[in-house]
Formats: structure tokens, sequence, C-alpha cells
């Protein structure tokens, strides 16, 4: 029994070190001389410890502003895509209106679509609006978000009909009910919702290099992609730049920690 | 109500945001006029051409250039979708290769009218007409980029290699002496995708093709022209260094070939010139550079060449077109500080300045422009480049038989050209 | 069931918001983007209408074939390997570890970092030459291994690098479907004399199969849509073996110029998505009803 345990013990352990090793690989590099990097002699701690590659990204680029960017950007979605989601979920849920079942598969066709189809037609309707190299451009097509529908409505449909009928024989309407109940009833599937909507923001690529041109405007996605060029890769840059780009996730993954496994965990859940 | 009041500010906040940016645009228009560019230059390329923007505009006041900088990757896929929106900016790079996907659009502005015939008589002819498309002028060659060989000396006199190899059994030869000698790769020519493709083997295919007298495609561009001896003959020598001789390394890609001859562990290699910038940076690398040789017998080699165009815009300012037209003289007269990124400049004017001629390497390889082969006139190319390259890469990797291979790449090419 | 019966009013009024945008920035394009399917077009020029011309060149072309196959290639090695790992990982975050706490917090991490820092991270440790990988490998007196330029390897290097980025947050999902299960029915089958493995294969697996569901439908659409790892990672080699269908896409509309047949593609990859997730739902959700 006891021997049992210790293997069970040393797996975990040993899969733990797997899951951390590449982050701290991603540090430990990043400290690093770009000839201590691609050398003839491996080496795996650095020799001469150095912020280069760190002073370098800060002052030749304007990795400060990407992120000042990155953060406006996934901000807005996240707040604007709990406005328009959290509504329609609840009229998924709880609303029993004609054509329900059809348009809530219409929306999460939605999840399926690839993006790429989108680019162009999208491209030219913001272009028609004025809105080409602003970041509202970058967040404006994020908010929709089909997934964020889906984990709200399967949450709502858990909270009691009774406190509904309730306030309703109280004399309120839908809107009073949905401020005054579910909202604050949902509040930790709403935080799954800002979450991902935050993450899938921060995280998108293609779109925001395709809509935004001054270097100054890019989101620190699109920046740190330039890292890499005709001239062989940086290895040790692009690490540096990658730990500093991830530093905002890894406090709001610290901050919220709580919070986000709590809320994703809700969708896991049966309705 | 708290909720109701976040999300009043929001809507607010959204829509200063729109507001702001276009206050933004309207305050440009006092003082200097800016005119903006988008370049593909990223690493070292960049540092040079962010150098000679800067220098630009503080070398006069009345024309600001603002420059914005893609990931070549995504470059054309950004233009393409502002040109189709008539948003792209005042001054663009476009590849010499890639003019025929713009020009028949109309995209591009005709230059002939702007471009004065002093100006027009410092280019090189051969770039220059590069740039034509029935008869009208589209673009400004600033450079020109062919493929060339770098050598590592100190490789080849350990190995008593005494002469820099031309032909392909000479390369065969030293490498195998290098191997013998030292242990170290002779060649190092990138034949697999990494972060680009094995785009190397496409250039070396086509110029070695071409220095037997053939071409890749048929001068009308419209059909292959490779599956023939010249064809076999080339893949054949790319495909025996890897499995017959074992002197250049397999499932090497772009950035690990360069790497492999900046740790002086490959004695020949082929890249574009912009590799030297980057080269002679190295510390304790002792290499010497040299147009690319005739492996096969005459002398040709692949060559890109960066352009400066005009795009149409839905109100074409007459006054920025000549401001840009300004900025692309300047870059183009000024090609001593572009070629320390390696690159070949286009202007008579520059290869007789002093600044040029002190600059170590450029002089050893600037006589490749002159067999500088000219990108096929099709619109498919870029697939076909693409194609190649994949199909090259896989007749290597597996030692493919050369005349199967070529079968099923002239296919392939029939078929592409056929879909335009 | 409420009294005042405005069920049709309000629940217009409470899509409307979503509506709107979703109509704007999904519906919209997405109808365009059929209505281009029709036309040869490059993007900068007039399109010329084909009809149905696209969508028969698409059963001709090896390309997209090699293309779907690739991306399948992917969804296979994928999908299977994320449940159970996810899976596995939410036993060992529900059990009795006392590292349970750290395990959750440690899986669940690389979720949050972004594809493109990802994918440049194994791409560097998986490097052939001077990546840690074989670094290792080598220390172990084994010979270095092309991760990503062996066509045996490399789609199996990104899959790998998939695992390890979102493999949490499917342990998530479980560990939440794990967590509700009553406590007693573990209680009474371990008096009834039930190994660990028994009660997870008869009762655990049982009864989180909603979870299942949804942790398979997301990820199959996940994986059908991939294109950034493979993309930052291998670049679609070597010589075009882990090409997938999205950057195929990608590449004719952008690199080649041929939206209209780009688009023609997508199409068809959408409707791949949607049969195989209804087809998953109908299969699936009747099972669990039974």
């Amino acid at each position: 029994m006891k021997s049992k345990k210790l293997i069970i013990r040393t797996l975990e352990l040993l899969f733990i070190a797997l899951w951390v090793f590449p982050l701290a690989w991603m540090l430990i590099t990043s400290l690093k001389l770009e000839e201590e990097v691609i050398t003839k002699t491996f080496t795996f701690w650095p020799q001469n410890p150095s912020l280069a590659n760190y002073i370098k990204a800060f002052t030749s680029t304007y990795i400060v502003n990407w992120m000042g960017n990155s953060f406006i950007v996934s901000l807005f979605a996240m707040l604007l895509t709990l406005a328009v989601d959290a509504p329609i979920a609840y009229a998924f849920a709880k609303i029993p209106f004609k054509g329900r079942n059809v348009l809530f598969w219409l929306v999460m066709g939605g999840m399926m679509v690839p993006f790429q189809v989108l680019i162009v037609p999208l491209y030219l309707q913001f272009n028609s609006y004025g809105l080409v190299n602003t970041l509202a451009a970058a967040y404006l097509p994020r908010i929709a978000l089909p997934i964020g529908i889906f984990i709200l409505k399967q949450f709502y449909e858990g909270i009691p009909s009774d406190l509904e009928e309730a306030a309703f024989i109280d004399g309120a309407n839908r809107a009073r009910i949905f401020f005054k109940i579910i909202v604050p009833l949902g509040q930790s599937a709403m935080a799954t919702v800002i979450i991902l909507s935050f993450i899938n923001a921060w995280n998108d690529f293609l779109w925001p290099l395709i809509v935004i041109n001054d270097t100054i405007k890019y989101t620190i996605t699109v920046g740190i992609a330039n890292f890499q060029g005709t001239h062989g890769t940086q290895y040790s840059l692009i690490m540096a730049g990658a730990t500093v780009a991830s530093i905002p996730q890894i406090l709001f993954y610290i901050f919220f920690r709580k919070k986000i496994i709590a809320g994703i965990a809700t969708s896991g859940m049966k309705g | 109500m708290k909720k109701r009041l976040v999300l009043v500010a929001l809507v607010a906040l959204l829509a200063s945001s729109v507001l702001f940016a276009q206050a933004a645009a309207e305050q440009k228009k006092e003082g200097p006029i800016e005119i903006t560019f988008w370049s593909l230059f990223t690493g070292g390329d960049g540092e040079f051409f962010d150098a000679m923007v800067d220098e630009f505009n503080a070398s006069q006041s009345e024309i600001v250039m603002k420059n914005d900088m893609v990931k070549f990757d995504n470059y054309y896929t950004k233009l393409t979708t502002a040109l189709a929106a008539k948003t792209a900016p005042d001054v663009v790079v476009v590849h010499q290769g890639n003019l025929l996907n713009y020009v028949p659009s109309g995209s591009l502005l005709a230059l002939d009218s702007y471009v004065s015939p002093s100006m027009l008589a410092d280019f090189q002819k051969a770039p220059l007409d590069a740039c034509r498309f029935d008869g009208k002028l589209f673009s400004l060659p600033f450079d020109v980029h062919p493929i060339v060989m770098y050598y590592n000396k100190d490789l080849m006199a350990k190995a008593g290699v005494t002469k820099v190899p031309q032909t392909a059994q000479e390369f065969i030869d030293a490498s195998l002496k290098v191997k013998q000698a030292t242990g170290k790769w002779g060649m190092a020519i990138d034949n697999t995708t990494g972060v680009y493709k094995a785009y190397t083997l496409a250039r070396l295919f086509m110029s070695m093709v071409a220095q037997q007298g053939g071409s890749l495609l048929t001068a009308d561009a419209k059909a292959p022209n490779f599956n023939n001896a010249y064809g076999e003959k080339s893949l054949k020598w790319l495909q025996d260094l890897v499995h017959q001789y074992k002197v250049n390394p397999g499932e090497l890609d772009y950035d690990a070939a360069m790497n492999t001859f900046k740790l002086g562990d490959a004695a020949f290699y082929f890249n574009g010139v912009w590799a030297t910038g980057t080269l002679e940076q190295t510390a304790g690398l002792n290499f010497g550079a040299a147009p690319l040789p005739a492996i096969m017998g005459g002398e040709a080699a692949w060559a890109g060449s960066h352009t400066l165009a005009i795009p149409v815009q839905k109100n074409q300012d007459p006054k920025r077109v000549e401001a840009a037209i300004t900025f692309i003289d300047w870059m183009t007269s000024h090609g001593e500080m572009w070629a320390k990124a390696g690159h070949i400049p286009t202007r008579k004017s520059v290869a007789d300045k002093s600044e040029m001629k002190a600059l170590p390497y450029r002089a050893d390889y600037a006589a490749a422009a002159a067999f500088a082969l000219p990108t096929p006139r099709t619109a498919a190319w870029e697939e076909i480049y693409g194609t190649l390259s994949d199909k090259l890469e896989y007749a290597v990797t597996k030692n493919q038989n050369p005349k199967a291979a070529l079968a099923d790449l002239e296919q392939t090419v029939k078929n592409i050209i056929a879909s335009y | 069931m409420i009294p005042g019966n405005k069920d049709t009013r309000d629940g217009i009024a409470f899509s409307l918001p979503f509506l709107v945008v979703y109509i704007a920035f999904m519906i919209y394009p997405l109808l365009s983007g059929l209505y281009v399917s029709f036309f040869k077009w490059d993007i900068l020029s007039s399109a010329s209408f084909i009809g149905l011309d696209n969508y028969k060149v698409l059963f001709t072309d090896e390309k997209f074939y090699s293309s779907l196959w690739h991306t399948l290639q992917f969804v296979l090695m994928t999908t299977p390997s994320l449940l159970l790992v996810g899976f596995l990982m939410a036993l060992a975050i529900t059990g009795k570890s006392p590292l349970k706490g750290l395990m959750e917090n440690v899986f669940f991490f690389p979720y949050i970092f972004s594809m493109t820092v990802v994918s440049t991270l194994w791409a560097w440790i998986m490097q052939k030459d001077w990546g840690v990988l074989n670094q290792v490998l080598m220390m172990l007196d084994k010979s270095p291994v092309s991760w990503l330029t062996n066509e045996n390897y490399a789609m199996w290097s990104v899959a790998l690098t998939t695992l390890w980025w979102t493999a949490g947050f499917n342990m998530v999902l479980f560990g939440a479907g794990i967590k509700q299960i009553p406590k007693e029915i573990y209680e009474s089958a371990s008096i009834d004399g039930a190994t660990y493995w028994q009660e997870v294969r008869h009762i655990t697996i049982p009864l989180v199969s909603s979870t299942t569901v949804l942790c398979l439908i997301l990820q199959i659409i996940a994986s059908f849509n991939v294109f950034g790892q493979v993309y930052v990672m291998t670049g679609g080699g070597p010589h075009g073996t882990t090409r997938v269908l999205v950057q195929y896409i990608y590449e004719t509309g952008f690199k080649y110029y041929k939206m209209g047949y780009s688009a023609a593609m997508s199409y068809i990859l959408f409707l791949i998505i949607m049969l195989v997730s209804v087809l998953q739902y109908a299969l699936l959700g009747r099972k669990e009803n039974t």
C-alpha cells in the first residue's frame, strides 16, 4: 500500500515538473545572451545572466504601448461580451419564446466558422465605418462569443424558477428580474465568460495584424511576432518578449485564480 | 443600477475612442507633410532601414515619413486587404516578383509622369526594366538581392582547399576534403521547412537550370520548362550532396542552416545577400563572399528585388505623390546605407560613392547583379514558387528518382498555371 | 408558467443586443463569404461569376484532400489524448493527494498563455540542434530527433504542444463534473469492496458523461480549426506534411489571391465541422438519455 502511494506521488511530481519546465525554460533562455543560446557547448543555466534581452525589448520596440493596447482591447472585449451575452443567455435559459431553439443552434453554429473566411468582408466593412487602424476594430468582432452564451445559459438554467415566479407575483418585470436576481446569482459563470473573452481577445493574432496599421498601435501578440526575421531567429530575445508579454496574464491569473477555475467548472456541471 | 452605469460609461468610452482616433487623424494637416510607409524589413534589415528613414527625416523639413513594420509572412495579406479598401499608405515595398499581383488590377500608380528623366537615367537598366509592365513604370527598384555563396576561410585552410570551388564536381571534392580533415559539413543548403519554406532549394534549382541554358518556365511564363536533362542534373546534384556524398545535412531548415555556418560547422553556404549583415557581426567567423558560382557551367543566379511603389488612393493628393517620389529618390540614391544590410544598390551614382567602396564583401558579389534572373512574369508565381520549394524538399529528403519527381512537379505547375 | 405572457416580446428584447452584434460581425461577413465563393476574385480586381466551379475544382484538388487529411490527423491525435489526460488530471485534483492544489494550478497555467508564445516556446524547446529536448536526449546517449522537421514526428510534436497547452481546461471541466457526484455513491461502492479503478469505471465515467460530451464537442471544433500552432512551429512542413486545411485556406486566399476558392473551401470545412458536431450530439446525447 505504502509503495503504491509512493509511486503515485512520484508520478504526480513528474507531471508537475513536466508542466512547469517549459515555462522555466522560457525564463532561463531569456536571461542568456544569444551567443550562449546558439552554441556548440550546451549549458543549462545562463553562464552570464543578463537582462540585455529585456533591455532591448523595452528600448528598441514599443512593447509598453503594445501591452497597453492589448489591455484596452481585452478589457473592452470582455465587458462588451458580457453585456451582450448575458441577456441572450437568460432568454435562452428562461424565456420560452417562439423560435428559441432554432436561434440557439444558429448562435452555436457560429463557433464552427473558420475565422479566415470572415477577414476580407469584415475588413471592407470596418473600412466603410472608418474604423480601420483603431483599437475598436480589434475588439468589436470579438464580442459575439457563442461559448460564453453556452456557459451562461447552462448556469442560468440551474437557477430555480420559483425565485423568478415570486418576483413576478410581486410585480417585477423581466428586466428587473434579470438585474436583481439572475445577474447577482450568476456571478461565477460571468467570471468565466470574462476570463474566456479576455484570454480570447488577448491572444488574437491575425485580425489585429490586418486591421491595425501603426506599429505603435499593435497588440502585444502582433508586436512580438515581428521579433522573428530573415536573419535567423533570435531565440533569447523572443523568449524575453514572450515573458514580458505574458506578465499581465500571469498577474490576472494569480489574482483571479479561484474565480477562473470555479467559473469554468460551472460549465462542466449538468444544467 | 451600478451595472447600468457601467454600461453607459462603456458606450461613452467606446464612442470617444472612435472620435479621438478621428480627431487625431485630422490634426495632422498643419506643418510638414506626413506620409506613411509600410515595410516588411525585420531583424537586421529593419534596423538599417529605420536608420535611413530617420536620416531622411532629419535631412529636410518638408516631409515627415512615418514607417510601420510588418513581419514578412503577413505583409502581403495586410497590403492586399488595404489596397482593396484603398487605405494603403503613401509608399509601399513590393518585391519585383509580386508586382504582377497588383499591377493588372490598377492598384499601383503608374509613375512615368512623376519621375524626372535624370532620375530614371541614374537607375541600372535591368532592375528598372523589371518594374515596367506594358511599357509603363509601376515602381522603382530599391535593391537587387541575388543568391550568393559564402565560404568559411578557416575551414578551407584546415582542409587544404586552396581554391574556392566553382563547378558541381569541385564542390563535391572540396566538401569531401573538408569533411575528412575537419569532420565538419562541406555545405549547408537548407532543405526543409522551418520558419520559412526550403526556398533555397527552389532558388538554386532555378539558377542551375538557367546556368545550363534552360529556364524554369517557358519565355511566355505559360508552361513549365524544367522537366528535362537540365532539371535532372540540377536536382540530382542537390540530392547527392545529402545522400550519396553526405556532405550536406538532411532535415536542415533555414535558421539551422544559417546557424550551422555561423558556428563554423560548414564550409560553403548559399543564401541571399541579406545574410552578409548578420554574418559579419558574428564573432570569430572568418568568411568570404562571392557571386553564385557557375555550378552547372554558365552564369545565372536567382535574385529578388525590393521595389518601392505608390498605391492608388481614393483621392490621390498630388502633393503627397510628389513627397513620396522625393522619398523614393532619397532612399534609392542613398543605397550605400542600405548596402550595409547586404543588398546591392540600384543607382549608378551609388556605386561610385566612397562609402560604398569602403564596405567589405559587397564589392565581391556586386557582379552577381549582372546575371540576376528576373522572376517569371506570371500572377501564379507565388504559388509556383511555394509548390516548387515543397516538392523539391520532398525530392531531396526522400532521394526520390529525379525523373519521377520532375514529371510530377511539371504536372502540378501546369495545373497551377491553368487555375489563374 | 409565468403570468402576463410577454415571452415573445421579452425573448426578442433580451436577444437583441447580441443579435445586432452577431449579424454585423458574423452573419453578414459569412454571407458575403458565401457570395464570394461563387466568384473568381483576386480581392483587387472586379470579380467574375463562375457558379459552382470553385466547389467543383475543390473535389479534384490533391492539396485540398491532403490538407483535410492532415487536419483530421491532428483531430485524431489531440481529441482522445486531451480528453484522457484532462480526465486523469481531474481525478488527481479531486482525489486525496496532498499535491492536488498545486496540481490544479500548474496544469491549468499554460492555458492562459497566447498561441504565439506557446508555439514559439515549444518550437525552441524542440529545435533540432540547440533545443533543450535533444540536448537532454544526447546526455542520455540517445541520438537527437528532428521533432519538427521529420514527417513522422512533426504533427505529433504539434499535438504534444497542444496537449500541454490546453489539457488543463478539460481538467477543470471534468473536475467540476466529478465534484458533483454525491459522495454516498462512492462510499457504498467501497463498502461493497470495489477497487479504485472499478469505482472510476462504473461510477465516475458514466456520471460525468455530459461533461465528456461538452469537452468532446468543444475539442473537435477547436482541433478542426487548428492553424496557429502548426503555422508557427512547422510552417506546414516538412514538405507540406503538416499543412492543415485552415492554413491552405489562408494561403490560397491571401498568398495566392484566390479569394473565391478560399471561401469555397472555408464553407466545406464549416459544413464538415457542423456535420461532425451534430452527429456527435445526436449519438452521444441519445446514449446519455437511455
